[in-house]
């Protein structure tokens, strides 16, 4: 009668456990605002869903080793209230901040918006402008890989069957960082990413780039962090001239990787100001 | 003005509490013993023949009960009002993607869904017409129905023209100044009510049929049931559930859904209940029409307008619904609140298979006062006067006369209003500011602020639309409170609260002592359609009727027990003063008046005051009366992006007496987010004759984030025909809205986008871009 | 399966089918039709409930997350007797109320923002509903009924 079961989980290995049970198709399940959109149309996309929402050690949010560790079921608010996320990340906390309404960043979860890996997902380029990566759990044992090689296109991921996204972790950057994010929509809440731009810049003591990140979201099938446009941008002073011809590399790298689509006339004019925009944030300009 | 004690006064909504509390009964929330859930198959395709329907399959499904179709309505379920082309389920065509063509009931939701897909549906796909300025041409495919009906229309797919004529604008604007020659065009409108539509029907131990419809209007409801279930008047009743919004859209397609389910119940013997998912709902419900407005103005040199000539296209898609309608008050409207030399309007509405089109807040004005107050905001540009004395120096004035021919009374307070908003938004200071820095060389990617301003006249209830009239009841129960009905129903207005308001007064009773059961065909009084801003003037004025007669009543108790003559009666409060007596409190009189004899009850009737057009002559007096008002916007504008936040905004309308202040400011704050919608994000896309948005994932309007405090007033210029100097106001808040931000934007850009939404891609490149278009979601939603 | 949850501050157990939504448990199993659906699809708020206090689409969580843990509805808000609490007073006095379709989980998601805010400024108001559609009343009563609440449980506390 029912289509599927649902199984709640308290700890990792009951959950890989019920996981991989054979014969049954299972998927683990966090905030379920994507999975319930899938349910409604197929309700019989799977057998069994794992609830792995309440397993305490994968809502942690810790710093270990250099580097901040999030659990993958720590909901978008859990992220962007975090103290530690706060200091090492503004990009991601700006990031979750931009995603749906309090309902949805209530139940919504980091960890999902990386497996499910939407085009639109919010937090990738914000994860990938990180260096962030995974940490898997498999059958046959745990593995790491950056958010940028598992998360291969459009909701497709290296995420093995049977396995499960315990965190997701970034190195926590060089003091003298700034990172940010920007989101636009048609709407300022709730609304479904146009475009998104994350950046992470710092300069050294004679006010040259010393590091640069740029990752665009929404505007190409791979999120990848834009190494033609960090390497315009480092050992430059900031200026505006600079951030407007990082801005057009940064277009010409949107072309490159996604060819010219319907709103190619619009995202060209509407990324490089975007841009230029985030550059201006992250890398403050010398008093005049 | 006089001293009221209610009217104007602070009062709670009469609904408020139980909706709080969430026990207030919507359609959806109500469960009865043995009751069917039922599901309507719906057109996938925009223009088709249905060559055979096969229900064996699906009625064999354990749990399945019935299945209907046309055939199972008497003359198939023909209805619809003024052009009788709809049915209760499509008879022979289809003519949308998303018109009803069978309905089931089954026990679970389970056997509905595999009846659904058990059905057999042949559609044989026919020629269809998306673009309404083809829809005319004669190799078009033929959308509405030959031969022409008695009335004169439809013509193969002209559904209607109507015009306005006063003088030779053509000979006026080869002679003026300044000339502004422009075309601009809206989209269709989605009601987006959060509560979708559903209806409940009751088969009756005596075989009579109880329907609860989340509708507007119970009565043309159960005109529409009684036709085609083919029962007498007093076997059907209709009553309205607690209803999650309207705006016009709760008409058409909930009397089909209403005759679904009553047919249903009809067969079944038992109750059955539909319940519309968001997507059937957006699929299947009408739309605000979209239009195309050709406009020229002409105006001497000084400023003063001389002449207006505009031509409209208007898309009924594949339906005539209410559209006429809409499209004549969009030629009345379509001048603007100005006086000119000449005027003239000429409005062509045509069939496509674009849904269809009907009934929705500003009802035809929106559309229309987009397109002018945009072009008198251009030709403002090009006079080099500011926009505000533009409308000042050519706005209608009291006992003007209107391009219709029309001389107008009093209560114009149109330049009033433009004065108000002038001063209250800051505009002296403001404009001048943003259209300088407006005209230096723009920084990439700065933001640029701009404000604007709109005027608009809207014309009072239903005009030479229909009959106009309203009607009520009042009851002094036993226990002392008053029963008070009325035919016109409030679907979350507040109209209910505005009656019980104009009782109290006019009685000089507490509002608390009033009760306003939920509108009911067995106990409310018909009173035509609850639309076009009806309901404060016409359902108030009845109010106001029906309690003078029981007032009267209540004297006459009085009188003959202070023996005294009625007119001697003096009232304080809710005491009854006789000369020289003790004075008697409401419940000695009621008393006494039962002691001899008399019933407390009364019935009023309002008509409105006579009004006439001439189709031929273009003139005419098209409305008793018009409300009037001035917005004024202002946007942040994000030239890197496009991206337009609106910062302020400011509404000013003379709406006369208002009754019920926090309900009238909720109306304008209502309607101005519903304009700002329209102005920015709301766009419903027809690709092929498919709906591209069907949730509100894809159609946005606006969230508490997308609007910025409003400061609204109103210029309370008495009105004498209104009930205590009242005017409507329901539909005008929304009507101004985006031309005043689209006025806004151009203020700060410099660039004038003449098509609705100014969407990102409109404000940064000046041009839409629509990506390709496919029939998925409508697909997927009628699974 | 068997649900049991701490509902509205009662224990209470219902049999239900499995696979259905919180949305679908609370309106057709235990018959509380306060909470509304608008869209099914997470996007309109209509369905806004409290789950261990946080404000969720009760649209977009499955019943058996819901499954012994505390469930808020709009039946729970008011106080003991029946009558409207002060945030709901306050949508009355205010005008917060047109259609009353969105109302329900408007008010959660009041009650939600001040129970983490009590102070909140009328921006952070307006982020705290953004996720519940009004088409009606354009927000701003609502915005002013719960900032206005946010004030006098103020004054209160001071009292108090």
């Amino acid at each position: 009668m029912e289509s599927f079961e649902t199984i709640r989980a308290t700890s990792v290995s009951e959950a890989m456990t019920l996981l991989n049970e054979p014969g049954l198709r299972s998927r683990a399940l966090a905030g379920a605002t994507d999975i319930m959109l899938l349910l409604r149309h197929d309700p019989h996309y799977c057998d069994r869903l794992v609830d792995i929402s309440l397993i305490p050690e994968l809502r942690k949010i810790e710093e270990q080793n250099g580097r901040v560790i999030i659990g993958a079921a720590a909901t978008f608010n859990e992220v962007m209230e975090s103290p530690l996320v706060q200091q090492t990340a503004p990009a991601l906390v700006q990031a979750c901040h931009s995603v749906g309404a309090v309902q949805i960043r209530n139940m919504g979860t980091l960890g999902g918006n990386v497996v499910n890996a939407a085009a639109c997902a919010d937090s990738l380029p914000a994860l990938i402008c990180l260096d962030a990566s995974t940490s898997i759990l498999t059958p046959a044992g745990g593995q790491s890989m950056p958010v940028s090689r598992f998360v291969t296109r459009p909701n497709h991921t290296l995420l093995p069957s049977g396995g499960l996204l315990l965190s997701l972790s970034y190195p926590i950057p060089a003091s003298g960082s700034r990172s940010a994010f920007l989101k636009l929509g048609r709407r300022n809440a709730m609304a479904i990413s146009r475009l998104t731009v994350a950046a992470l810049g710092r300069l050294n003591d004679d006010g040259r780039i010393a590091e640069a990140r740029l990752v665009t979201g929404s505007a190409t099938p791979s999120i990848e962090r834009l190494a033609a446009v960090e390497e315009l941008l480092l050992g430059e002073a900031p200026s505006d001239l600079l951030f407007n011809l990082a801005a057009r590399a940064t277009v010409a790298e949107m072309l490159r990787l996604s060819g010219r689509r319907w709103s190619s006339e619009y995202k060209i004019p509407a990324l490089e100001a975007m841009t230029a925009r985030i550059l201006g944030q992250v890398f403050p300009l010398a008093a005049a | 003005m006089p001293e009221y004690r209610f009217i104007g006064k602070p009062a709670d909504r009469v609904d408020a509490l139980e909706k709080v509390l969430g026990s207030a009964m919507y359609i959806a929330d109500y469960f009865v013993p043995g009751m069917l859930l039922a599901r309507t198959i719906r057109s996938t395709l925009p223009h088709a023949r249905i060559k055979r329907i096969d229900l064996s399959a699906a009625l064999k499904i354990p749990g399945v009960v019935a299945a209907i179709t046309s055939e199972d309505f008497v003359n198939h379920g023909r209805f619809g009002y003024p052009v009788e082309d709809m049915f209760m389920l499509a008879y022979e065509r289809a003519r949308y993607v998303g018109d009803g063509i069978v309905s089931i009931a089954a026990e679970t939701e389970s056997a509905l869904q595999q009846a659904v897909d058990a059905a057999v549906i042949e559609l044989e796909e026919l020629p269809a017409v998306f673009d309404m300025t083809h829809a005319l041409d004669p190799s078009s495919a033929l959308i509405g129905e030959q031969p022409a009906d008695a009335e004169g229309y439809p013509r193969g797919n002209l559904l209607n023209q109507y015009a306005v004529r006063k003088g030779d604008p053509a000979h006026e604007l080869s002679t003026c100044a300044v000339t502004l020659e422009a075309e601009y065009s809206t989209m269709h409108q989605e009601h987006a009510y959060l509560e979708p539509e559903g209806a409940l029907a009751i088969p009756e131990s005596d075989g009579s049929l109880t329907v609860y419809a989340s509708c507007q209007s119970p009565f043309l409801n159960r005109a529409n049931l009684v036709k085609v279930l083919g029962l007498p008047e007093g076997r059907v009743r209709v009553i309205q559930p607690v209803v999650g919004g309207a705006f016009g859209g709760k008409d058409d397609l909930m009397y089909q859904i209403s005759a679904q389910v009553a047919r249903l119940a009809q067969l079944t013997g038992r109750p059955v209940k539909m319940i519309l998912p968001r997507e059937e709902s957006m699929i299947a419900s009408y739309k605000r029409d979209a239009m195309q407005m050709h406009i020229q103005l002409g105006a001497d040199a000084s400023g003063r307008l001389r002449a207006s000539r505009i031509h409209a296209l208007v898309d009924s898609g594949a339906y005539s619904s209410i559209t006429p309608f809409t499209a004549w008050r969009s030629s009345i409207h379509a001048m603007g609140p100005y006086r000119y030399d000449a005027c003239h309007v000429d409005t062509d509405v045509v069939y496509t298979n674009n849904g269809y089109s009907g009934a929705f807040r500003g009802f035809g004005n929106a559309e229309v006062c987009f397109a002018i107050e945009s072009a008198m905001d251009e030709l403002a540009l090009k006079l080099g006067i500011d926009p505000i004395d533009l409308r000042l120096q050519n706005c209608l004035l009291p006992c003007d006369i209107t391009a219709h021919g029309q001389k107008l009374g009093d209560d114009v307070g149109l330049a009033e209003c433009l004065d108000e908003v002038r001063r209250l938004s800051g505009w002296q200071h403001k404009h001048p500011l943003y259209t300088s820095e407006a005209s230096k060389a723009p920084i990439p990617g700065e933001l640029r602020r701009g404000i604007g301003v709109a005027a608009l006249f809207h014309g009072i209830s239903l005009g030479a639309e229909g009959a106009d009239f309203a009607a009520g009841t009042l009851e002094v129960n036993p226990d002392y409170s008053l029963t008070l009905t009325s035919g016109l129903t409030d679907y979350g207005t507040g109209s209910r609260t505005t009656f019980t308001l104009i009782a109290a007064e006019t009685l000089g009773l507490d509002p608390n002592r009033f009760v306003m059961p939920r509108p009911d065909t067995n106990s409310a009084q018909d009173s035509g359609p609850t639309v076009a801003s009806r309901a404060t003037v016409l359902g108030g004025n009845a109010t106001r009727v029906t309690a003078e007669q029981l007032s009267q009543l209540l004297n006459q108790a009085a009188a003959d027990l202070f023996a005294c003559r009625p007119a001697e009666i003096i009232r304080h409060g809710e005491l009854f003063i006789g000369p020289g007596e003790e004075p008697a409190s409401f419940e000695k009189v009621v008393d006494h008046a039962r002691k001899i004899g008399l019933a407390l009850s009364s019935r009023g009737r309002w008509s409105a005051p006579e009004i006439s057009w001439s189709m031929q002559k273009g003139q005419g007096k098209p409305y008793f009366a018009y409300h009037y008002g001035a917005q004024v916007a202002e946007v942040l504008v994000d030239t890197g992006t496009g991206k337009v936040d609106v910062t302020g905004f400011w509404a000013v309308h003379n709406t006369g007496k208002v009754i019920f202040p926090q309900g009238a400011y909720g109306q304008l704050f209502g309607g101005i987010a519903q304009g700002l919608g329209y102005a920015l994000m709301e766009r419903v896309d027809f690709d092929q004759g498919y709906l591209q948005a069907t949730n509100f994932d894809e159609y946005l309007i606006p969230t508490s984030m997308d609007i910025p405090d409003i400061q609204g007033e109103f210029v309370e210029k008495p009105f004498s025909a209104g009930p205590y100097g009242a005017k409507n106001l329901g539909e005008t808040g929304l009507v101004p809205a985006a031309p005043a931000i689209v006025n806004a934007i151009a203020n700060a850009t410099g660039r004038r986008i003449r098509s609705l939404p100014a969407n990102l891609e409109r404000v940064l490149l000046g041009r839409d871009l629509r990506k390709e278009g496919s029939s998925t979601a409508c697909k997927l939603g009628l699974k | 399966m068997k649900y049991s949850l701490l509902l509205n501050n009662q224990r209470v157990e219902v049999e239900a089918p499995g696979d259905i939504s919180l949305l679908k448990l609370l309106r057709e199993y235990l018959h509380l039709t306060g909470t509304k659906e608008g869209c099914d699809v997470g996007e309109c708020g209509a369905c806004s409930v409290l789950l261990d206090g946080k404000l969720v689409n009760s649209c977009m969580v499955l019943a058996a997350q819901a499954a012994d843990r505390e469930v808020i509805t709009i039946e729970g808000v008011c106080l003991p007797d029946g009558s409207p609490n002060d945030l709901q007073q306050a949508f009355i006095r205010y005008g917060a109320v047109q259609c009353g379709f969105c109302t329900p989980g408007m008010i959660l998601a009041g009650e939600a923002l001040l129970a983490d805010n009590p102070q909140p400024t009328r921006t952070e108001i307006r982020e705290a509903i953004a996720g519940n559609l009004c088409r009606c009343t354009g927000y701003q009563q609502i915005v002013d009924a719960i900032e206005q609440t946010s004030l006098s449980r103020k004054e209160k506390k001071g009292h108090a």
